[in-house]
């Protein structure tokens, strides 16, 4: 899941500067974060200087069939412009640059990661999809991401109070394995072999 | 689209070492996300089961779950589920689906698979990875192309010189992202801008992931409060929210039909030929749930024939030549006696008045005044969360005295014990103004909820304001509430105050094509190309979209020539969205933001192969037809038509 920021407004200025300009929003992730606001309230002043030839309110358009339906509504605006400036994340702004190779497509976000894959509703939990999952040595909490440090054969031993030394808003993955465990009974399994976190299970899927 | 697949099963010899020491499983599988939505059954699940067999271990049962990650949904999905007898519980999913059930299940859970990385998945670009979300995008400097993404070195200031025959070194069936930059940048003359940019630098810090959790903190409380699901569509407003109701000029003619509320149409009472007078009957009730009708002009009775109609095609109507006059009818006259008035006589006088829901769905007040079960909170639904319409806003300033006597009539006649006013937090000023003026009210309160659609849907809102949840099938009176719409209450009062019957009411007119929006005080039966004309028409460039109600749940006007009836809240003229309806990929959207917490994409699936009995099980007849899942849907599936149509069978299947 990704999310995004709006560029400074220097920056997104000095792109628009003195070209004509076709501007693309995407909506398709605003449920979890888009800055509309901000984002509408700089292209009126943008276009309060003349220089807009058209805006596009969209969502989705890193669906490249779609994309390329509704910018077809818009030939004559997009044609006016020197620079088309996409509202999105990264892929959209790929999306739109593929598909007018001619033009200068500017990306005017900056692109965040989010944990969670599924829906609209970041997750509370994260997986940073190690391809070894060691929850089963752990109560089923992740000692990769739980942990500052992703130990993954116990605690580091600088927690304070339960709380990682790292940054100390976080409760230690660790002491919440130890509590999950006991509750469970089994404490056990932290008398399980020495695990070696393997990098090269890092696997992607093509 | 090709297969997408997030997790494996763990190698047979991991496995068997975990299985040594458990017996008794439990097996939940999830259902992938993120696939092509054709195959349902997931080979992993009967995989490990073999496994579990071939190590003699007895399997309890198992389970296989869509969105295994969504924890509310899989919560519910869980209860009851795990039988007595299992002692350990294995999770075939990713990593989030293993967490959310070790956290929600009170038995020891173990991870049957590993989770595969794909970080560059993001809305279509499933099998691409295309964006690595450092949170500094280069693109404006490489003509579009990724750098970090495509260049396996992830250079941002040019190439490392490797490439081979325009291959990476790295990897050489892979193109050297750097010279498809250059020649992106060749083709666009910009070879000199980009030689003269300075050095870039990665800053990694800018990933800040403590910022991230703290957001979706945030992000998660906004999205669970109240009730599950809802979307934030933009809401628009500001083209009318702040313009002040003005009269619509009395119309020529007008039309009237005789099915403007739910139920039966009403019975004409007149004939062609015949004088009518402001607020005379014209139609009465053909049946128990049916509605009296009124002419909102005086002059004579032109013709009662079928006419054109937003929501039901054709309808008969009585069509009236006004005389310009405004008579008024003897019939109406005040109730100077409001006060000692008893719930009968007030139930009477709302009947006798036409009153219908004017929200849209048209239910008779009158019998949703006399509920079933005891009812102790009366809700006024001054939310408002279609977007772009402020009929209701309006009616709540500027007639704020008369919606609180409405609802003073609506507790007496109910027998309630309070009223809450509710309004989104997007209109501070009603919420000021009413709060003011039900200061000295004991038994009325204002309650400011957070904007969310579909808030304003009537079980929604009594879940957001009490917390009671309407049962399935069921309706407000059940958990002793009765739901009513502002504009409603309003008429309430005028047919008490005025002795007025509802033959005009408050349309929002506006729309990003329209030349000048406003609201306006519009009589029953006024046409409404010609409310579109008074208000400068259609502007711009471009195929438009007119819809009667907001762009939601309104209804798609083909043609204008129709008339403004007592559902009526708006007239939305918009810009055509050109989609084309792409496959399911199963991205859970609709899921998450269906209200009644349905699961959408079933419903799509099931439609297309016309499965009514799988849309039954799927609980269709729950869907309010909010239009959320359509909304989010990433496919621009039209799921709401789909759905209408699955109903139509169901209802036909009894």
């Amino acid at each position: 899941m990704l999310i995004t920021e709006l560029k400074s407004r220097e920056t997104i200025e000095s792109l628009a500067d003195g070209q004509k300009v076709f501007i693309i929003n995407c909506l398709g992730c605003k449920e979890v974060h888009f800055p509309e606001k901000e984002a509408v309230s700089l292209q009126k002043e943008l276009a309060a200087k003349g220089e807009v030839t058209g805006i596009l309110t969209t969502d989705y358009i890193c669906n490249p069939e779609n994309l390329e339906l509704r910018l077809s509504k818009h030939k004559k605006a997009l044609e006016e412009a020197d620079v088309i400036l996409v509202f999105s994340c990264g892929v959209g702004v790929q999306t739109v640059a593929g598909y007018l190779e001619e033009k200068k497509v500017y990306a005017a976000c900056d692109t965040y990661p989010l944990p969670g894959f599924q829906g609209v509703t970041p997750l509370e939990y994260q997986c940073d999809q190690c391809g070894e999952c060691y929850l089963n040595l752990t109560g089923g909490i992740c000692p990769i991401t739980a942990c500052s440090k992703s130990l993954v054969n116990g605690p580091c031993g600088g927690t304070k109070n339960g709380r990682c030394e790292v940054d100390s808003d976080m409760e230690c993955g660790w002491e919440r394995i130890y509590r999950r465990l006991e509750q469970l009974g089994r404490l056990d399994v932290l008398k399980s072999p020495v695990q070696v976190h393997n990098f090269a299970t890092d696997d992607e899927v093509s | 689209m090709e297969n997408y697949t997030k997790f494996r099963l763990k190698k047979v010899d991991e496995l068997t070492s975990v299985l040594a020491d458990k017996d008794n499983l439990f097996i939940i599988a999830c259902n992938k996300c993120f696939k092509e939505f054709e195959t349902v059954d997931e080979p992993e699940c009967g995989e490990f089961e073999k496994i579990a067999g071939e190590n003699k271990k007895t399997v309890v049962g198992s389970a296989r779950i869509d969105f295994l990650c969504n924890k509310i949904q899989t919560e519910k999905k869980l209860k009851d589920l795990i039988p007595q007898d299992t002692e350990n519980i294995f999770v075939i999913s990713c990593g989030l689906g293993i967490q959310t059930v070790a956290d929600l299940a009170e038995k020891p859970v173990y991870a049957a698979s590993n989770s595969l990385n794909y970080r560059g998945f993001h809305g279509m670009a499933l099998t691409q990875k295309k964006c690595d979300a450092c949170a500094q995008c280069f693109l404006n400097i490489t003509g579009g192309i990724c750098p970090v993404v495509d260049c396996s070195k992830s250079l941002v200031n040019g190439q490392c010189g490797g490439a081979k025959d325009g291959k990476c070194e790295v990897d050489s069936s892979k193109d050297c992202a750097w010279e498809k930059i250059y020649r992106r940048l060749e083709k666009q003359g910009r070879l000199e801008e980009f030689l003269n940019q300075p050095v870039q630098l990665r800053d990694y810090s800018k990933v800040n992931y403590k910022v991230i959790h703290d957001y979706v903190k945030s992000v998660r409380e906004n999205r669970l409060d109240g009730y599950y699901g809802g979307v934030h569509p933009s809401e628009r407003k500001e083209f009318t929210e702040h313009l002040a109701l003005k009269r619509f000029p009395d119309p020529k003619e007008v039309v009237i039909p005789l099915s403007m509320h739910a139920g039966a149409p009403a019975n004409p009472t007149v004939q062609v030929g015949d004088t009518v007078k402001v607020g005379q009957v014209i139609g009465e009730p053909a049946a128990f749930i049916s509605g009296f009708v009124h002419s909102s002009v005086s002059g004579t009775v032109t013709a009662i024939e079928n006419r054109p109609h937003a929501t039901r095609g054709e309808c008969l109507s009585v069509i009236i030549r006004s005389d310009g006059k405004n008579t008024l009818h003897e019939s109406v006259q005040p109730r100077e006696d409001a006060d000692s008035l008893t719930p009968d006589e007030i139930v009477e006088i709302i009947k006798n008045a036409g009153i219908v829901g004017m929200g849209g769905a048209g239910f008779p007040t009158a019998v949703k005044l006399k509920p079933a079960k005891p009812v102790d909170t009366i809700l006024l639904n001054g939310c408002e969360c279609e977007p772009l319409l402020t009929a209701d806003h309006r009616v709540l300033l500027e007639y704020a005295d008369d919606v609180i006597f409405g609802l003073r009539m609506i507790i007496k006649a109910v027998g309630a014990k309070k009223g809450v006013i509710v309004i989104e937090d997007n209109k501070p000023d009603a919420i000021a103004l009413m709060q003011e003026k039900t200061a000295g009210c004991s038994n009325m309160e204002v309650v400011a909820a957070k904007t969310k659609y579909p808030q304003g849907a009537e079980k929604m809102l009594i879940k957001r304001v009490t917390g009671r949840q309407v049962p399935r099938g069921g309706l407000p009176a059940d958990v002793g509430c009765v739901v009513s719409n502002i504009s409603t209450t309003k008429a309430i009062a005028d047919a008490i105050q005025k002795g007025m019957p509802l033959i005009e009411r408050v349309v929002t007119v506006t729309g990003e094509r329209l030349k000048n929006p406003g609201n306006y005080i519009v009589k029953i039966g006024t046409n409404t190309k010609d409310l579109i004309d008074y208000c400068g028409g259609v502007t711009g460039d471009g195929e438009v979209t007119v819809k009667a109600g907001g762009p939601m749940m309104g209804f798609v006007l083909s043609d204008t020539n129709v008339p403004i009836m007592k559902g009526s809240n708006g007239i939305i003229v918009v810009d055509t969205d050109h989609t084309k309806e792409q496959p399911c990929i199963k991205c859970g959207r609709c899921m998450d933001v269906c209200p009644m917490e349905l699961s959408p994409l079933y419903f799509a699936k099931f439609a297309d192969e016309k499965n009514w009995q799988g849309m039954k099980e799927k609980n269709v007849m729950d869907c309010i037809e909010c239009r959320c899942c359509e909304y989010i849907c990433s496919s621009k599936i039209p799921l709401v038509d789909k759905i209408k149509a699955g109903k139509n069978e169901v209802r036909g299947m009894k």
